[in-house]
């Protein structure tokens, strides 16, 4: 008797017969379940039983008295909603009875119109109760399951290094085999080193760092410096390396370590996910308050289906080609974190066979000397999505 | 002489599978690689090979859990021995194998990083000396 598709359950405890009847009656007419027991150890049985969303119980009744019926039913499921009926009206004993949990009282006599309100109070009590309990509960299983992934991702790795050397030790293996797979687990090391890096920013801007240390950074900057950092392994992979930015003016209030691993994973991507003789373009501009970067490249592109979970944590695409290239699935997780801290957006269009754009737009920091932002150019490269 | 036994791997990591199939191999036993559920269920059907060491989480989830069900649904795979090597977790009970995944008496279970001479004694005991 779950009751996810049934209606509320409710259980009336009383021993005068004309109270359960009448009860009954009413809150059946209510479209409601109702069950009417008339002591307390029937009653408890019922609720027991019945696992109804309330309780509407008689404070004086012979046998068990409703005050102990009431702790008992909390014992049973501390959830469900208990209303005490008091005969004899006193404040104390309906304040007694809520101080033991009861939702709320009636005193007798009470109307129809009394009852179906108190009622229909305590059940959306009841339902508001159940919904925090479920979103608890869910937070507390994905809170569980990301650490369990997050465990198994960190240990793959080192799993597979010490399976090598474990290898090592018991064959005697050619020297050429020998140098690949100490060649393997160098890779895989640094995998887990980026996996490591990659987490901790994440702690970092979940952390709140965004917001802690606002400083002004240029864009233009950290952008030239990242190219100029992997020209070289560009070179290696037959990419060339374009930049439409201005010098000064892109300008943003936030955390340089963050805006760097922002850029730093956009144009790694765009480096990896590339082609021999493919280029990577990143144009800056600021716009109505905005800097937009944009950063594109010639690559694979990504298919309509993935991109949707693009930016998830963890999330890889499951392609062949991308099978091959090494990133931990935190990549543009941590850069949409980063860029939603900062209030701006980011997001991607993609051209299967022919590559991605990735559109970082942040609020532009209000500069000193010339007021807002500054003016719109830049090279004013036109749509660079129409490749 | 008796035919090779066959050893079918089924793993997502290609340097855990690496590792272990090279000593597997160099101890006389013949392997074949899967990198997912699906194609080690091919393999299984294609191959029936004597003994299969299967990872758990495979992609982003438990894929070893559903290609064991699968394989054990082909009647000649039914009691084919299944080694599970995972680093999901460290002990057996720790994770539950539904009562309809087609767990057997004598399948086993070893944490990864596998112990290569514990795992090789197990097989062997399994499926008898490599021919």
């Amino acid at each position: 008797m779950s009751g996810a598709v049934l209606s509320p359950g409710v259980v009336v405890i009383d021993d005068d017969y004309a109270m359960r009847l009448s009860c009954g009656k009413i809150l059946t007419k209510m479209g409601l379940r109702a069950e009417t027991f008339e002591d307390g150890a029937r009653g408890l049985e019922g609720v027991a039983k019945l696992n109804p969303d309330m309780v509407v119980v008689d404070l004086k009744m012979p046998g068990i008295s409703g005050m102990e019926v009431l702790s008992r039913v909390h014992e049973i499921d501390p959830q469900i909603v208990i209303v005490v009926i008091t005969g004899y009206a006193t404040i104390d004993t309906a304040v007694q009875a809520m101080k033991c949990g009861a939702y709320d009282f009636l005193p007798k006599p009470f109307s129809p119109d009394e009852l179906r309100l108190i009622v229909n109070r305590g059940l959306e009590r009841r339902r508001l109760a159940l919904e925090s309990q479920r979103h608890e509960l869910e937070r507390a299983m994905l809170t569980r399951r990301f650490v369990t992934f997050v465990a198994h991702q960190l240990r793959t790795p080192l799993v597979a290094v010490h399976q090598y050397l474990n290898v090592m030790k018991h064959l005697d293996q050619s020297p050429a085999k020998e140098h690949e797979w100490i060649n393997r687990c160098l890779t895989r090391i640094e995998e887990l080193q980026n996996l490591i890096a990659d987490w901790l920013t994440l702690a970092r801007v979940e952390g709140g760092a965004m917001l802690k240390e606002r400083i002004r950074v240029d864009l233009g900057q950290i952008i030239l410096d990242i190219l100029k950092a992997y020209q070289e392994t560009a070179a290696a992979e037959g990419v060339s390396l374009e930049v439409q930015v201005q010098e000064s003016g892109l300008c943003v209030l936030g955390d340089r370590n963050c805006l760097s691993v922002l850029f730093d994973n956009l144009i790694t991507n765009a480096i990896k996910y590339n082609r021999p003789g493919g280029r990577v373009t990143v144009t800056g501009t600021v716009s109505a308050g905005e800097v937009v970067i944009a950063v594109a490249d010639t690559g694979v592109g990504i298919a309509e289906k993935y991109r949707p979970f693009l930016f998830d944590e963890f999330f890889r695409v499951k392609d062949e080609s991308a099978k091959k290239t090494a990133g931990t699935g935190l990549g543009l997780h941590i850069s949409k974190r980063i860029v939603s801290e900062m209030g701006g957006t980011i997001h991607v269009e993609s051209q299967v066979g022919a590559g991605s754009v990735f559109w970082v737009r942040l609020p532009a920091a209000h500069d000193p000397e010339t007021g807002i932002g500054s003016q719109n150019d830049a090279g004013a490269e036109t749509d660079s999505n129409g490749r | 002489m008796r035919e090779q036994k066959r050893i079918l791997m089924v793993d997502d990591d290609r340097d855990f599978s690496e590792a272990v199939t090279s000593f597997l191999e160099a101890n006389g036993l013949k392997v074949f690689r899967a990198n997912d559920g699906k194609e080690g269920v091919k393999l299984a059907k294609m191959e029936r090979p004597d003994l299969i060491l299967m990872d758990i989480m495979m992609g982003e989830r438990t894929e070893g859990f559903f290609t064991i069900q699968e394989i054990r649904r082909d009647p000649a795979l039914k009691d084919v021995p299944i080694f599970v090597l995972s680093s999901f977790c460290t002990r057996l009970p720790d994770f539950e194998i539904p009562s309809s995944g087609g767990w057997l008496a004598h399948d086993m279970f070893f944490a990864k990083p596998v112990d290569m001479a514990q795992l090789m004694e197990n097989i062997l005991q399994h499926i008898g000396k490599p021919g």
